[in-house]
């Protein structure tokens, strides 16, 4: 065995045994000992390592074989390309090089010799010398090492057992070494300790943070309320819930009563048209004594809207228990059956995949939340999601609503955001979910995965409405099954605060969490887990880098303001909703049951005393109407999904449109041989030339219409050119450009070249808006991501809002 | 890849280069008048009709019929529907209700196309009024069928490129290698006296002179003798396509052939030939009841045949037939896959790939191969092109595909006329098969899996698929080479490769990086094919021609912008002209050229 010290972080190797020798000097001569580096983490040993390995490339890295030396440590089985960069000592730890894998990843190990092929246990013992080993993953992954011939048998035997009795069919006892070696040293505590947290991302921990997002949505009439600072009123709440103005913190601790766990309703999102997006527990406690309980829970529920509908997501959609048993399936009939190595005739793939109903599932969800943002376009009301936990289905549809409707969440982070809000502090059973600890098998459902997998479906439908690409949503798809991440390792945002801190549930220091000092010294136990958004602890730059789109939004057109749309929509609806009114919207369809609102049902209530009146039925039919406007079969609304960025993003259900996603799942079987072209560096790339001929004329056409002082588009791509096209995927999957590569803002530039370009008359008897358009399609010829843009783009500036009742004359 | 930018309503696969860029928005604002209408087109009838639109219900407008479309426009102004048919399209067309059947638009008109799509027209039931309308669509649309002429003969469209000059055998032989001491080109089949459904040059190996070649003939159905179809430079192997040797039922043999064969393999000096033969095992044997069969292994002992189970014309008729019907007009939710898979069409297209990579393989690891299917018109085009395709890097480039076509497919006798029923009325015909576009789906799905290795994209596929139907070009007439010179196709029509090379940038891949040297080998596993949606559901409005990669957008930005400012400048210059030229030639630089020459200069690059 091989010890890494702790201060340099180089694996110090035995003497190698005369065959390695030979080896080492026969081929590895001149490069000596560096080829077996491995940058070890801080404390991290290394166990077992074998020579002359070859791992199988998968598509996206090029495929074939690439070679090199396969280590096992207490963490995680690396490889080393031959060929690798010699480790930077200085560099930070990165938990995963981008060959390696976390053994609390690997599901299974198989061996595979020469005639046989065995799935090695933990105890089990090998007959054969292995030829070829397979570790299939918990996130589906499969990686594959090549024993060459000339690797010591004793090796490749070595290893083997190594990985398979260290590897994790998770136990609490293993996770937490797992979690130590990985983390657990006081280095890597230290560096934790002083890791920075993305500045660029709303992590939803502090009052300040709810503040910001009720500004950036433009939502007036709701407060963030602290009424759950110390988790008495629901201990799976998050500290701060954002209520309607009108409630006082002391009226609104009566309604924590009247709901399961105390899931009161809470604010998540504003449409951009005025709607608000609300979830919360099933009722509970349907007594209600006083007139001002029922006031305040008809506040909390209507906020400032006049019409509220309930989404009831109980019933219809799969249960957590559902969705596992399709995961599962889809796992097996994915990796095939591994120990028999037997796997579902190619024939009869599809109906098999249909059979295991993930995809059913996932339309399931996407229709719902379809429905829920076509509802939202209305404007004017709050709409409600509903689940009786209100801890996994809401968590996944008012996700997706957001996705859909808010351009924001399509970039890293926005997204980031998104899943902090809605999953993280609103007590997603992360840790029950994943089933990290192998305790709670009941409980144990990918229901994170599976919006993974809807996110994923709207961006293979939608590619270019996302700033965020495959790329990333493989990484966190990958990273839950690492149970090192603060924000997977717990059920809700209490235990995470009480683990961090380490102290009794009942004290909050006043100026929040963040000023704590880490980890109490005296509590050797737990390492601090570093949240899964710290994306440079886990992956390689060059990795990281493939997180965002390139060229984004080139398409994206400011806002219409106040386009002929919205005024369409809101009269084919808004006549008839009397105010007050509630309904339910189930299995696509609206109702008001009379008990829908429990203190409404009977005459018990004293609410109709002052608000008697028939109950409304005629806002039924136009809300119908407003569901199916939108809803997936009128084509004429698809064209302004094109022109419009909160025009939701409706997702395609038909069966051809809703995908297995092959990137994800069919990762390790058969590949497509891939192509990795070589550039050619003699022929220009088509779009290069294309971008050149392009400016050529424009400014030709600049030059011939100088004369016009006032032109106002600007040619910017020149520049570009060279350092873009390089660019050009390999495989074809994308193209990626460096990110640092340099991109002046247009103003700038604007006072290098100040010649050119004034506007042409052709402009000046167009609409303002067209020569606008064309003048941003110009700096997005080959547009870099400019941050600075971007975020404008994403972020709609309060008066880039719809104005909110315009066209309204009710 | 590139999906074509095809505007939901107008059913319009057929854009004309001036409209290619055509965006749903700027087809509202066409004028009511309707289409751009071909040099040669007339128009025959107008006639308010509704179109039952599958999709958006019942739709009063105007139909069009000329002697090349069927062009229809509702008359609703809000979200106007254009159909836009070519009536070569056109498979079947049938009335529907009488004059008095009852219910609303029961009286009218039922249209079968070949193209994934049905029409259903309804008329007023008094006055007998789509008698003439049904005459003269069942007169159009089946020239043939009443001693017309098909449209390729009647058009009189004009390009820059001449797309007959793309295929010159003798240059894409020499191409290849060819002729050199073991292969030699032979002119035996210059009148088509050896076998009249081959081209007029053949390649053979260089030791069998031109009269065992029509001792051969003797044995090989149809005289379709085995030559050579591609050659590999490095090894030497060769690709050799013929038809099904005419054993019979009592197991003929024939010296000539053995030794021809035997010819073959050793032109490389194997030790083994390798015969592919497409069909299914028993089908090859039940061949032996019409005088055919396969190479027996006593009479080839050099050579191991393998059956590679591809069923015959008609199991892709029907598997076809299958899949429109789930497609057309409606797309099932959950149970589509299962549905899909009953179709079994991706089932053949996976075997029809897997024969090719193994004919492939066998190639490229030095072995020669001969395919062969019963006549080698059908399977046997699929998989020597098919199998080209993936070896030889020219025929992915745009030029090299055309090549590829007209070498394979056109002047090898794909039977084109008898697959698709060019401008003839009986659509139950037996000879009719989706073999072409089963050929076509293949491709595609190479481009799928190798997105940077094809210089051309989605939109030629379609493209291609669609004037496979229309009868507007020359190229996909007729069944043979001596039919297509007998009727002077090529002084009398315009071909497809002219449209095509006139326009080359619509057609160009932005992701392609040229590389030669690599074999493409697909995997042909049902975990890796998928449907073509945007070929076979792209009549369904609710399929968003699926999004391009953000630099494929911006490739067709950039396409857009250029014709824009093109136009821009071209419009700056008329004005300018007249009161300002001075002004305009002194601001501009030396390279500033008239916007004539920036025209030519810019189409010329790719």
């Amino acid at each position: 065995m091989l010890t890494g010290s702790k201060t340099t972080f180089k694996v110090r190797q035995l003497v190698p045994d005369m065959k390695e020798r030979m080896l080492s000097h026969s081929s590895f001569h001149t490069r000596g000992r560096d080829v077996l580096g491995l940058c070890c983490l801080p404390g991290e040993c290394v166990l077992q390592r074998a020579v002359l390995v070859r791992k199988k490339l998968s598509v996206k890295e090029g495929s074939g074989w690439l070679s090199g030396t396969l280590f096992c440590t207490h963490f995680r089985v690396a490889f080393v390309p031959q060929d690798s960069q010699r480790p930077d000592d200085n560099a930070d730890p990165v938990l995963l090089g981008d060959h390696d894998v976390a053994l609390a990843s690997i599901d299974k190990v198989v061996a595979v010799g020469p005639s046989r092929t065995k799935l090695v246990t933990p105890n089990g013992s090998l007959k054969f010398t292995p030829e070829e080993l397979v570790l299939y993953c918990r996130d589906l992954r499969v990686f594959c090492f090549l024993f060459d011939r000339l690797t010591p048998d004793a090796q490749a035997m070595e290893i083997t057992y190594t990985i398979a009795k260290t590897y994790q069919p998770l136990k609490p006892g293993t996770l937490l070494s797992f979690q130590n070696s990985a983390l657990g040293s006081i280095e890597m505590k230290q560096f934790l300790s002083n890791r920075r947290r993305d500045p660029n991302m709303n992590w939803f921990e502090c009052s300040a943070d709810w503040e910001q997002e009720l500004e950036r949505a433009g939502a007036t009439g709701w407060r963030v309320s602290s009424v759950n600072d110390r988790f008495e009123m629901s201990t799976s709440l998050p500290r701060f819930t954002v209520v309607p103005h009108r409630v006082l913190d002391t009226e609104l601790k009566k309604t924590f009563a009247h709901f399961n766990d105390g899931r009161i309703p809470r604010w998540c999102w504003r449409h951009p048209r005025g709607s608000d997006l609300l979830r919360m527990a099933s009722f509970q406690n349907n007594i209600y004594h006083e007139k001002d309980d029922i006031r305040n829970l008809e506040l909390v529920l209507f906020g400032g809207q006049q019409m509220c509908v309930i989404v009831d997501l109980g019933e219809e959609m799969p249960s957590p228990a559902d969705i596992q048993v399709a995961h599962t399936r889809l796992r097996t009939l994915c990796l095939g059956d591994i120990s028999s190595s037997v796997s579902v005739p190619d024939d009869k793939w599809l109906s098999t995949l249909e059979s295991t109903r993930w995809l059913d599932y996932i339309r399931c969800f996407l229709r719902k939340a379809a429905e829920v943002a076509c509802l939202l376009r209305g404007g004017h009301m709050t709409v409600v999601l509903q689940e009786s936990e209100d801890r996994d289905m809401n968590c996944v549809v008012s996700s997706l609503v957001q996705v859909m409707c808010d351009p924001h969440c399509r970039t890293v982070a926005g997204f980031q955001s998104l899943v902090q809000k809605e999953w993280i502090t609103a007590g997603h059973k992360f840790l029950s979910r994943i089933n990290y600890h192998r305790d709670c098998d009941k409980e144990e459902a990918p229901v994170f995965l599976l919006f993974l997998d809807c996110v994923w479906q709207l961006w293979s439908q939608y590619p270019t409405r996302f700033q965020l690409t495959e790329e990333y949503l493989l990484a966190l798809h990958d990273s839950v099954q690492l149970p090192l991440f603060s924000s997977f390792l717990a059920n809700s945002q209490r235990e995470r605060c009480r683990r961090s801190q380490h102290l009794p549930q009942s004290y909050t220091p006043v100026n929040g969490l963040r000023e704590l000092p880490m980890g109490e010294p005296e509590e050797p136990v737990d390492p601090p887990f570093p949240p899964v958004w710290d994306w440079a602890l886990q992956y390689s730059s060059s990795r990281r880098a493939r997180f965002t789109q390139p060229v984004s939004q080139a398409a994206c057109i400011p806002p219409v303001l106040n386009g002929n749309l919205n005024t369409n929509l809101e009269r084919s609806w808004h006549s008839d909703g009397l105010p007050g009114s509630v309904f339910l919207l189930s299995r696509s369809s609206f109702s008001n049951p009379s008990n829908l609102l429990p203190w409404r049902s009977g005459n018990s209530g004293s609410y109709w005393k002052s608000h008697r009146r028939a109950p409304s039925s005629e806002g039924l039919s136009g809300l119908e109407r407003l569901i199916r406007a939108c809803s997936l079969s009128d084509p004429s609304e698809n064209t302004t999904t094109l022109h419009d960025p909160f025009e939701p993003l409706l997702p395609l259900l038909i069966g051809p449109c809703v995908r297995v996603w092959r990137g994800c799942y069919l990762r390790g079987a058969l590949h497509p041989q891939a192509f990795s072209h070589p550039m050619s560096s003699c022929s220009q790339h088509p779009l290069d030339q294309l971008a050149f001929e392009v400016q050529e004329l424009g400014e030709k056409l600049a030059q011939a219409s100088v004369r016009h002082p006032e032109h106002q588009t600007r040619q910017q791509e020149p520049r570009r050119l060279e350092s873009n096209l390089n660019q050009n995927a390999n495989n074809g999957t994308f193209l990626f450009s460096s990110r640092s590569s340099q991109h002046q803002p247009p103003a700038s530039r604007g006072s290098t070249r100040p010649t050119n370009l004034t506007r042409a008359p052709w402009t000046a008897s167009e609409p303002p808006r067209s020569a606008q358009r064309i003048s941003g399609k110009h700096t997005f010829l080959f547009g870099h991501q400019q941050e600075s843009q971007s975020v404008q783009r994403y972020i709609p500036s309060p008066s880039a809002k719809y104005p909110k009742h315009a066209g309204n004359t009710h | 890849m590139a999906s074509a930018p095809i505007a939901p309503y107008s059913s319009s696969p057929l854009g004309n280069s001036s409209s290619q860029h055509t965006s749903r928005e700027s087809l509202k604002m066409e004028p009511l008048a309707g289409f751009v209408s071909l040099p040669g087109e007339e128009r025959i009838i107008d006639k308010d009709i509704i179109y039952m639109c599958p999709f958006n219900g019942a739709l009063k407008g105007k139909v069009f019929i000329t002697n090349y479309r069927l062009y229809f426009k509702s008359t609703d102004t809000e979200t106007p529907v254009t159909l836009n048919v070519p009536l070569g399209v056109i498979s079947r067309i049938e009335k529907m209700g009488g004059a008095t059947s009852r219910g609303e638009n029961s009286y009218g008109l039922d249209i079968t196309c070949k193209d994934m799509r049905n029409l259903r027209f309804a008329l007023k039931q008094e006055g007998h009024s789509r008698r003439d309308i049904f005459d003269i669509l069942f007169k159009y649309a089946f020239p043939l069928s009443h001693g017309m002429q098909l449209f390729a003969f009647l058009s009189q469209e004009k390009y820059e490129e001449n797309g007959w000059n793309v295929y010159e055998p003798m240059e894409e032989f020499r191409r290849q290698g060819l002729p050199n001491n073991e292969w030699r080109v032979t002119f035996i089949n210059k009148s088509y006296e050896l076998c009249d459904t081959y081209p007029t040059i053949l390649v053979v190996p260089y030791k069998a002179p031109d009269e065992d070649l029509r001792r051969v003939g003797t044995f090989r159905s149809r005289c379709r003798i085995p030559v050579l179809s591609w050659f590999h430079k490095q090894n030497h192997a060769v690709i050799t396509r013929c038809s099904q040797p005419l054993v019979g039922m009592s197991g003929k043999r024939n010296k000539d052939d053995e030794r021809y064969l035997d010819l073959i393999r050793e032109a490389n000096g194997t030790t083994k030939l390798t015969i592919y033969d497409a069909r299914p095992n028993v089908n090859a044997v039940a061949n032996k009841a019409t005088g055919g069969g396969y190479e027996g292994e006593d009479a080839y002992q050099n050579a191991e045949l393998v059956f590679l189970d591809i069923h015959n014309i008609h199991v892709m008729r029907e598997s076809l037939k299958k899949l429109k019907d789930i497609v057309y007009p409606n797309v099932e939710e959950s149970h589509w896959l299962s549905s899909l898979e009953s179709t079994h069409w991706l089932e053949h297209i996976k075997l029809v790939l897997s024969g090719a990579i193994q004919v492939a393989d066998k190639v490229s690891s030095g072995y020669s191969v001969m395919v062969h299917c019963s006549d080698g018109w059908d399977r046997t085009a699929q998989l020597t092109s098919l199998s080209m395709l993936m070896l030889d890097s020219y025929y992915r480039t745009l030029r090299g595909f055309q090549v590829l076509l007209e070498k394979e497919w056109i002047s090898f006798g794909h039977k084109f006329a008898s697959r698709i029923g060019h401008g003839d009325k009986n659509h139950a015909d037996q000879d009719r098969s989706p073999i072409f576009l089963q050929f076509i789906d293949c491709v595609w799905q190479m481009t799928k899996q190798f997105p940077t290795a094809f210089e051309f994209n989605e939109r030629l596929l379609v493209v291609i698929l669609d004037h496979l139907y229309s009868c507007r070009f020359g190229t996909f007439l007729y069944n043979c080479e001596s039919a297509r010179d007998s009727n002077d196709v090529r002084t009398k029509t315009v071909s497809l490769w002219s449209l095509i090379n006139s326009d080359t940038s619509s057609y160009t891949n932005p992701f392609y990086t040229p590389e030669s040297s690599r074999v493409l080998y697909p995997v042909a596993s049902m975990r890796h094919l998928e449907l073509w949606v945007n070929y076979y559901i792209r009549w369904n409005p609710r399929i968003q021609h699926q999004q391009q990669s953000p630099v494929e957008q911006r490739y067709k930005e950039l396409l857009a912008l250029r014709d824009q400012y093109l136009k821009k400048l071209e419009e700056l210059q008329l004005t300018d002209s007249a009161p300002s030229s001075t002004h305009l030639t002194n601001s501009s630089t030396p390279n500033a050229a008239t916007p004539n020459q920036h025209i030519t200069h810019l189409q010329t690059p790719f």
